[in-house]
Order: C-alpha cells, then sequence, then structure tokens
C-alpha cells in the first residue's frame, strides 16, 4: 500500500479549503462552547419573537397612548383595568371583571368567562380522554383505525372546528339547537348571539376537539404501566373494576395531572373558535379581549395580554417546578 | 367466555343476556367496552358526516330545513367552492407557509436537539426549562408588539428605554409575519421530539464519524438526523399540522383576508363567511376539502403523531 | 506509520482528573496495549489521541507534528469501537468507504482500496450486506476493514473485542496480530483484560486512576512489576502479597519469614515492606528440589482448591486463627498453583516454600518495587533499571 501514502498524508491531514478556517474554528470550541453556538438561533428567533415582545408588552401596558404621546403611568393601566376603569375599550358590553355576581354579569366578564371556559373544558376532556385512552389501551381488532377516529379532530384546523360547530348550531339549519333548546339548554333563537349558548356551544366545540390530546397523554401514561402487575392482581382474585381503581388509576395519575396542568395554559388560549362560530363581543376570551384592541388601544390590549400572560405564568411555574422535582 | 353454550335454557334473549353477564363478568366488560368504542367513534365522527350532509345538500333545501341525511345530491358545490373564493390559492399559502415554517424549525432544532440530546453544558437544563416555559404562553402575550412592529409602524425599541434601534419593512400581509411567529411558536416541540432521538443514537457512532472524516456538524448531518429519520419526520409532520391548523397569526397577520396577501387557510373559510353568509353548502364544501390534507397525514402518519405528542408534552 | 508522543497530558473534568500528567512515547510500528481497570483513565488517553476529547494540559503529538487541537479527521488516525459503531443505514461497502468518500477520493480508487481492504479481513462477497444482516465477528471485521482503507498513520483500538464471545475473541486476537505484522501500523490498543494486553503488545502501558504505572515489554511487567499495582494487575491469578517488616536477618510477618541479607536489597531493618510472590512461585515442600532458590519451609494448612485442568489452584491459610477471606488476600492466605497430578487434599497441614529467585519486594508506603529476586541483587540494576527509565520520563 505503500504507492498511496504521499496523496493519503494530503487528505488525511485536512489541508486546504477556504471554509477550513471557520471549520477549524468552530470544531476546536470546547463542549459548551458549541453548545451554546448551535442554540444561538433558538435564542434569536424566540428572542424575537418571544421574550423581546414579552418585555416590550409589559412596557407597553405602563405608558398612557404610547405612541403617539407616550406618558409613564405606571400600574394605572392595570388599576384601571381591574376597578373598571378601561371596560369602555372592551368591545361591546363586555367587562374585564363581572360587574356585578349575576350570571348575565359573569358572562360579560372576559376574566370569568375564560376561567368557566378553561375549568368546564380541562374537566371533561379529562373525563373523556380517560374513557378514550382506556379504549385504546385495549387489543382489539381496528385499533388502528379507532385511534385514527379519535385523534382526527385533534387534527382538525380551527376555523373549520369552528365552521363545523357553527354548522351543527347554526338556528337556521343546525339539527342540534332545537333539540337543545326544548331541554331549556341553549337559547332557540340567535342561538349564536346568545352569551350562555355561545359559550356552551364554544365549550362543546374545544372538548370534540381536544379531547383526544387527552387521550393520547392518557394513553402513554397506561401503556408505561408494568403489564405483569395485572397478573399480579388476577392471582389475588381482583375484579376488572378492582384493578382499574387499585392499580390502573394510581400509576395513570400524575400522567392525568401534568396531562392537566399542560391542557389549563392551552385553554385560556382560547380565540379561534369563538371568532369562528361566534362574535367576541359574545364570548369575551382574555385572547379576544387583545385582538380587538391590537393596534387601536395598544396599553389596553397590552395591559390584558400582560395580566393573561401573569395567570398563565403562575400555572407554568407549577408545571416547571414539577418537571424540576421528576429532575429535567 | 368458553362457557356460554351451556346457558341456553333461560326464556327472552334479555334475561339469558343478563344472567351469562352475572356469571361471567369479562362478558358485561366486554359490552362495556363495545359501547365506549361505538360512542367514541361516533361522536368524533358524527360532525364530518353532517358536513358531507350539507354539502351534498343544494343550499335552498337546506334553508327549507334539514334533517340528518342528505336531500339530494349536490356534488356541484364542491366545484362551486373553487369558483366563488379561489380556495386553492389559499390552501397553496397554507402550503407554503407551512412548509417553510417546516424546513426553518427542522433546521433549528435539529441543531438545538442535538446539544441538548448529545452535549453536557453547564446551563442545559435551565435553557430547557426557559425553552419548555416559553412553549406555554399563549400567543396573545406576544402578540401586541409584533403586530405594531410588523406593520412598520413602531421601531424596535430596548424595553424600558427610549433607545430605538431601528424600524423594520411592513411584513404584515407577507410570508415573513406569519412564519416568524410560526417557527417561535411550534419550536419547542420539535426541539424536545429530536432531543428524545437524537439522545438514543450511540455516541459510538459520532465519534466513528469523526475520526473517520466528518466534523462534529458533519456527524449530524451525516450520521445522527439519517440514523433519527423517524424522530424528523415527527417533528415535520406536527410541525406542519401545527401550522397548518394555526389560527391566531393567520388570521391577524394577513389583515384582508386577501389570498394576494398570503391569507391562509383561515382567510380562505371566513371570506365565505362574510361574503356568502348564507351559502351554507358551500360552508360545508370547503371546510371538508381544507381538513382532507391533514386528515391524510394523520392517517398516513398515525404512529408518528401519537409518539411525538406524548414525546413532546410528557418531557422529563 | 508513524510515532505518538504524549507530553504531560492531563485531562480534568469539572470534579475529576480523567488523565494526569500522562508521558508516553510510542515508536513507530509498535502494538502498545493501554491496560487497567475500569475507569482508569485509559479510554480517556486513547480519546485525547483520536482527539475525541481535548486534553486540558499537554502536547500529543502523531508524527512529527504536534495534533493536541486539530480535530480528529486531521489526524491521520483510524478507530475501532468496543461497541463495533458501524452506520446502521449504510451498507458494508459504504460503511468501510465513508472516510475515502468524505476525502473526495475518486470511485476507481475507492472500490479498488475498499476490495483490497475486504480482503484482508476476509469479507469477500459480503459488500451489499447490511450491518445488521452480520454476525457479531463479521461487523468486527468491517469496522476493522473500515479503519484499515484509509491507511491510517496510526490505529486506535478501544476495546474492540469486548462484545465479542470469548471463542470469537480468541480467535480475533490473532487475527489482529496477524494484521498488525502485514500493516506494520502503529496500533494503541486499550483493553481492560490483562491477558489480551499480554499476548498481543509489544508494549503494555499499565494505567491506574489517570497515572501510567509502567509501561515495558509484557514478560517485563510480568517479572519486574514497577509497583504494587502493577504486581497485582497483570498475571492470572493475582500476585500473593504479605505485608511486614524487615529485621537483621530479612523478612518477618504474622504469616511467615523469609531469610536474607537486607543490606544487599536495599532496605534496612525496620522497614514496612509488602513481599509479593506469584502462585506458581509457592512450592509444596516436597518438591523443593526443582526449585533453585528455595526459602524455609512455611507452615499452612490446604483451605480449598480449584482444579483448572493444567494446574490446581491451591487456597493456603498460613495463620492458625485466621478466617477465609478472599477480598484481603494478604492477610495470612496464599494461593499456590500445583501442577494437575500433585496430591493435595482440602483441610490438610502442609509445608511450602518459596522461589526466593521470583520473591518482589515493595515499599509499604509508596507501594513501588524495591527488589525482585531475593537472590542475586545485581540482576536488578541491569533489567529493572531499563524498565524504570521506560516509566519514568
Amino acid at each position: 500500500m505503500s504507492t498511496d501514502t504521499a496523496a493519503d498524508r494530503r487528505r488525511e491531514s485536512g489541508s486546504g479549503g477556504a471554509l477550513s478556517g471557520v471549520t477549524r474554528w468552530v470544531e476546536n470550541l470546547g463542549e459548551t462552547a458549541f453548545a451554546y453556538l448551535l442554540l444561538t438561533p433558538v435564542f434569536v428567533i424566540l428572542g424575537a419573537i418571544a421574550f423581546y415582545p414579552l418585555l416590550r408588552t409589559l412596557e407597553l401596558s405602563m405608558f398612557a397612548d404610547p405612541y403617539t404621546d407616550p406618558q409613564f403611568i405606571g400600574l394605572e393601566n392595570y388599576v384601571a383595568l381591574f376597578d373598571g376603569g378601561l371596560n369602555g375599550f372592551l368591545p361591546g358590553t363586555t367587562t374585564f371583571l363581572p360587574s356585578s355576581l349575576s350570571l348575565t354579569a359573569i358572562l360579560r366578564s372576559s376574566l370569568m368567562v375564560t376561567l368557566i371556559f378553561t375549568a368546564v373544558t380541562v374537566l371533561f376532556e379529562t373525563v373523556i380522554g380517560l374513557g378514550q385512552a382506556l379504549v385504546l389501551d385495549q387489543d382489539f381488532r381496528g385499533r388502528r383505525w379507532v385511534r385514527v377516529a379519535i385523534i382526527i379532530p385533534w387534527a382538525v384546523p380551527i376555523v373549520i372546528q369552528g365552521m363545523i360547530f357553527l354548522l351543527m348550531f347554526q338556528p337556521n339549519i343546525g339539527f342540534a339547537t332545537p333539540f337543545l333548546a326544548d331541554l331549556g339548554i341553549i337559547e332557540g333563537t340567535n342561538t349564536l348571539n346568545d352569551p350562555w349558548s355561545s359559550l356552551f356551544i364554544v365549550m362543546i366545540a374545544d372538548i370534540w376537539k381536544t379531547s383526544a390530546f387527552m387521550a393520547l397523554l392518557i394513553l402513554a401514561g397506561l401503556q408505561s404501566i408494568d403489564r405483569s402487575l395485572y397478573n399480579v392482581a388476577k392471582v389475588a382474585g381482583a375484579s376488572k373494576w378492582q384493578q382499574f381503581k387499585l392499580i390502573t388509576f394510581p400509576l395513570v395519575l400524575p400522567t392525568i395531572g401534568v396531562a392537566i396542568l399542560f391542557r389549563t395554559v392551552a385553554a385560556m388560549r382560547v380565540y379561534g373558535v369563538i371568532d369562528t362560530t361566534s362574535k367576541c363581543e359574545v364570548v369575551p376570551s382574555l385572547s379576544c379581549m387583545v385582538v380587538a384592541n391590537l393596534g387601536i388601544n395598544t396599553e389596553v390590549a397590552a395591559v390584558i395580554a400582560f395580566v393573561t400572560a401573569i395567570i398563565i405564568a403562575a400555572v407554568v411555574s407549577v408545571i416547571i417546578y414539577q418537571q424540576y422535582r421528576e429532575g429535567f | 367466555m368458553a362457557t356460554e353454550s351451556d346457558s341456553k335454557t333461560s326464556d327472552g334473549p334479555l334475561n339469558r343476556w343478563a344472567s351469562r353477564s352475572i356469571r361471567n363478568p369479562e362478558r358485561t366488560y366486554r359490552a362495556m367496552f363495545y359501547v365506549a368504542a361505538i360512542f367514541f367513534i361516533v361522536t368524533t365522527m358524527f360532525p364530518f358526516y353532517w358536513l358531507i350532509v350539507l354539502a351534498l345538500t343544494p343550499n335552498n333545501e337546506i334553508l327549507n330545513g334539514i334533517g340528518l341525511v342528505p336531500e339530494g345530491f349536490n356534488v356541484y358545490a364542491f366545484v362551486e367552492v373553487f369558483q366563488q373564493v379561489p380556495f386553492h390559492f389559499y390552501m397553496l399559502n397554507s402550503f407554503i407557509l407551512a412548509t417553510v415554517t417546516t424546513v426553518i424549525v427542522l433546521f433549528i432544532a435539529s441543531f438545538a436537539g442535538y446539544v441538548f440530546g448529545r452535549l453536557e453544558f453547564p446551563g442545559r437544563g435551565v435553557l430547557m426549562l426557559l425553552i419548555l416555559a416559553i412553549s406555554y404562553f399563549p400567543p396573545a402575550a406576544f402578540v401586541v408588539p409584533l403586530f405594531d412592529i410588523f406593520t412598520g409602524n413602531s421601531p424596535i425599541v430596548v424595553p424600558f428605554t427610549e433607545i430605538a434601534l431601528f424600524t423594520p419593512p411592513r411584513l404584515i400581509n407577507t410570508p415573513a409575519a406569519m412564519v416568524l411567529p410560526f417557527s417561535a411558536l411550534f419550536l419547542p416541540l420539535s426541539i424536545f421530539v429530536l432531543t428524545t432521538f437524537y439522545g438514543q443514537i450511540p455516541d459510538g457512532l459520532e465519534d466513528a464519524a469523526r475520526v473517520e472524516g466528518t466534523t462534529r456538524i458533519g456527524a449530524l448531518f451525516r450520521v445522527i438526523i439519517p440514523l433519527s429519520a423517524p424522530g424528523v419526520a415527527t417533528a415535520g409532520v406536527l410541525t406542519f399540522i401545527s401550522v397548518y391548523n394555526e389560527y391566531f397569526f393567520s388570521q391577524i397577520m394577513a389583515l384582508g383576508n386577501d389570498y394576494t396577501q398570503w391569507s391562509p387557510l383561515v382567510g380562505g373559510i371566513l371570506s365565505y363567511q362574510t361574503q356568502y353568509t348564507t351559502s351554507f353548502n358551500l360552508f360545508a364544501a370547503a371546510s371538508i376539502i381544507g381538513v382532507l390534507p391533514v386528515a391524510i397525514l394523520v392517517i398516513v402518519a398515525q404512529e408518528r403523531i401519537v409518539s411525538g405528542l406524548t414525546a413532546g408534552a410528557l418531557k422529563e | 506509520m508513524a510515532r505518538v508522543k504524549l507530553e504531560h497530558v492531563t485531562k480534568r473534568y469539572e470534579d475529576v482528573t480523567a488523565v494526569d500528567d500522562m508521558n508516553l512515547d510510542i515508536r513507530d510500528g509498535e502494538f502498545v496495549c493501554l491496560v487497567g481497570p475500569s475507569g482508569c483513565g485509559k479510554s480517556t488517553t486513547m480519546e485525547t489521541i483520536a482527539g475525541l476529547t481535548l486534553p486540558t494540559e499537554g502536547e500529543v503529538w502523531i508524527g512529527d507534528r504536534e495534533v493536541t487541537r486539530l480535530p480528529p479527521k486531521d489526524r491521520g488516525v483510524a478507530m475501532v469501537f468496543q461497541n463495533i459503531a458501524l452506520f446502521p443505514h449504510m451498507n458494508v461497502k459504504d460503511n468501510i468507504s465513508f472516510g475515502l468518500r468524505l476525502r473526495k477520493y475518486d470511485s476507481e480508487e475507492i472500490d479498488r482500496r475498499v476490495e483490497r481492504a475486504s480482503d484482508i479481513v476476509q469479507l469477500e462477497g459480503m459488500l451489499e450486506r447490511m450491518p445488521d444482516e452480520m454476525s457479531g465477528g463479521q461487523r468486527q471485521r468491517v469496522a476493522i476493514a473500515r479503519a484499515i482503507v484509509r491507511n491510517p498513520d496510526v490505529f486506535l483500538m478501544d476495546e474492540p473485542l469486548a462484545n465479542l464471545d470469548a471463542k470469537l475473541r480468541v480467535h480475533m486476537r490473532t487475527e489482529l496480530q496477524r494484521l498488525h505484522k502485514e500493516l506494520e501500523t502503529t496500533i494503541i490498543y486499550v483493553t481492560h483484560d490483562q491477558a489480551e494486553a499480554m499476548t498481543m503488545s509489544d508494549r503494555i502501558a499499565v494505567i491506574d486512576s489517570g497515572e501510567l504505572q509502567q509501561i515495558d515489554p509484557p514478560l517485563v511487567c510480568y517479572n519486574e512489576p514497577a509497583n504494587l499495582f502493577v504486581a497485582g494487575f497483570i498475571g492470572s491469578p493475582s500476585m500473593n502479597f504479605t505485608t511486614g517488616d524487615v529485621t537483621e536477618s530479612g523478612f518477618t510477618s504474622d504469616s511467615f519469614d523469609i531469610e536474607f541479607d537486607p543490606a544487599r536489597m536495599g532496605v534496612s531493618p525496620g522497614d514496612h515492606v509488602t513481599l509479593g510472590v506469584r502462585p506458581e512461585d509457592v512450592y509444596p515442600v516436597d518438591q523443593r528440589e526443582s526449585v533453585g532458590h528455595p526459602s524455609m519451609r512455611i507452615d499452612a494448612r490446604t483451605d480449598v482448591t480449584e482444579p483448572m485442568g493444567d494446574e490446581i489452584f491451591v487456597y493456603l491459610v498460613t495463620q492458625e486463627d485466621i478466617e477465609m477471606d478472599f477480598e484481603a488476600a494478604e492477610a495470612g492466605q496464599l494461593l499456590m498453583s500445583v501442577s494437575p497430578d500433585s496430591d493435595v487434599d482440602v483441610d490438610q497441614d502442609i509445608q511450602v516454600v518459596l522461589d526466593r529467585a521470583k520473591i518482589h519486594l515493595f515499599d509499604s508506603e509508596t507501594g513501588d518495587a524495591i527488589q525482585h529476586g531475593l537472590v542475586n541483587p545485581t540482576s536488578r540494576d541491569s533489567t529493572t533499571e531499563e524498565a524504570e527509565a521506560g516509566s519514568d520520563d
């Protein structure tokens, strides 16, 4: 092989190449410097689209008239938001906090509507998701297709989800409205302009679409349960229900907890399905209130956006704490 | 189940079933399982059936009142959809935006996944938590300054100072105004999926590639990424579906729901609502067409989606 | 074809020092084994040569180039890994030619070289197979072919046989030796298996706690270990150690005494020393005629015997009240290896002698060897000095 050696030496020593200087520099970086170099694009884009806007939102929320005649007013916008002083900027007759404790007033409050929406949808999605997960955890013929059927709503674009439920509950055509109106659950006419009926429909739409996501998370938890535990239980004479109560449920509970937190922060973003099916004036979610003031009353949009961020940050810190305890 | 045959002596079918069930609880559970499975399939699939009913029924029939079966077979609605509104252009915009975002996200997330999955360095845990935290925040928390900047009305200012850095060009109604937020929004999920996959490639393979003649980055592209093809596909499919389904920025950053100004699927569907307020059959037909691409993706890539969603969400 | 030199190479991680001031000078064409227990720093040492790990301090030289900061690809080294590390998404040919393709060799040249490399490791007709269609031995051959196809200056092998079954491992050992003879390329070979190191290498570098203990030809390491660690690590079963004191008339311990003249052996009365003797240098008293320089008789009792076929290991208790404890073999115990036809039974009282020419003395505090053989001290000056010169500079 000695004839090859001269050429080999040149190729092996990696000489030449215009880029070799940069490559060499990158290649010789220590592990830490190399890691941070490769993470630069992530932090550039997250910095520009997430961190910077978040800080800037906080800043804007502390000004009166931030663009044309900026005056720093500290937390006055926040005070005004909570004592109703900003309600005039919100669309229609909506408010931030409820003006009284009547149901009508509560359904006008964007904070309350968001919280109700979140609590109700997450509760039902958890129960239905657990049911779906238990079905998918079984072995049966056609499981693949049942799984597709259950996941597909998750993959439906929000605008189409909204359209589907508009078409089901539009009082002129929807089959569901007369039926539910007879039961007294929703209004029979002008349904999609009625605050309670619209909130109800929007919640149904969200539960339909998002239960599958819950089901997948819970299914992952179910499938990590050691199957031999069930054999132990069977030998001990436990019925199916006892097996569920004593083994399945306690072992899948931590997963359900994580999934609930995860869904809670996602549910508080609700906007698209409201915008498509009904209107922001009818079902005033927090995101709705931000969009309504976008580019018009920047400081109002900013203060609501930041309050939303704070509420979510509280939930997020619980999640982070959980993750941290499990040793990320 | 094997012991059922000896119970044929009871009277009515219900009695028979009941007495068998009592003796054999397995049977009851089986029955409960089928009831539950059928219930879930019906509830998830029924809305799609309703779309088909509406799309096939001529609109005047719909306005006269409609039951649970189609009254007519008006396939023409699926043609009319494209005539009334250039729906195909909206969908094309969605495809382009989703594809571009997916490429950007996969590229950036590959570096990050490599770093988090394969390197040990101070700050690793904190940075991952930071990215995780960002992924939880709602788009509404970012949109206010972004909207003002993308409309070109407001300069980029160092927060809490009056120092204006520069005023970027008007990005609203261009792909950039959507691709940028999409990329930031969906980057974390791909990072977590790829971190999981890249972390599983044995160290020896990377070392072998480097001794054989690649740089560290070369080893990433020649060995780690090809070996993680399922993971890359998972991240790609999830990102594509997420962008295609996105509502918030898709609606806000394309002002006029105008396909010539990059308005995607959202704008297409909404423009029926605003322009043809009572053409319900067209709403339904457009919705069916809009849902088809993701439905096909779900059927083809369901394993990937399931593993990716659970890996990304239940990241430990 | 190159000399490899490490000069004061140190690798520190946050709280541990994996390699501590390592100096190695490996000659062109030499086959050197880095051997030591797991976690001793031998793999890290190899990684600094490959460039997969950059040393905290010190220099690495390959041939006449200083390569300390050079990336692995530019060092002219090829490596065979413990887990074989074939690229599972490439067939055999693509695996072998990976490095050539990266270096933009033309396809005819690649074919020619792959052909030759696969001939050398006897992989004819398997070039189109995928790694997961091959046996462990075949995969290892592919990994070796991938290493030799580039004509590297140095082969680095990190426990390449560790994942093979015992029979194949012995076979591959001879294959590697044949390969070394054929290619005459420098080979640096990491293993924790001292027997592997003994059989294959020109020199053994024994490493412990990140420090080089001794680098010498296998028999020098065996016969003249530089310190207690090397003495205990090289050779199987391990050397017997007994701690005791030097007196006017020789060595004394709780177990037995050995007579010698301290002044001639480089020790003085009162020194704490450890006496070492290999199991095969312990003889039953009835064979003392065959021993050149037998010691005084030592009273013992046989405890357990392990017939190995070609020899029998006999565990002896040299102190009456001692509990048998395999963990602390030096306290009152002695392992003896005798020929299989010996008549030894368990729980027998027996007298044994040591071959004084094969007794080693070590300083109990530092562990350093003081004397190899208690018969002719002049021999120490001729051979051990050389061995020490190899390990100390």
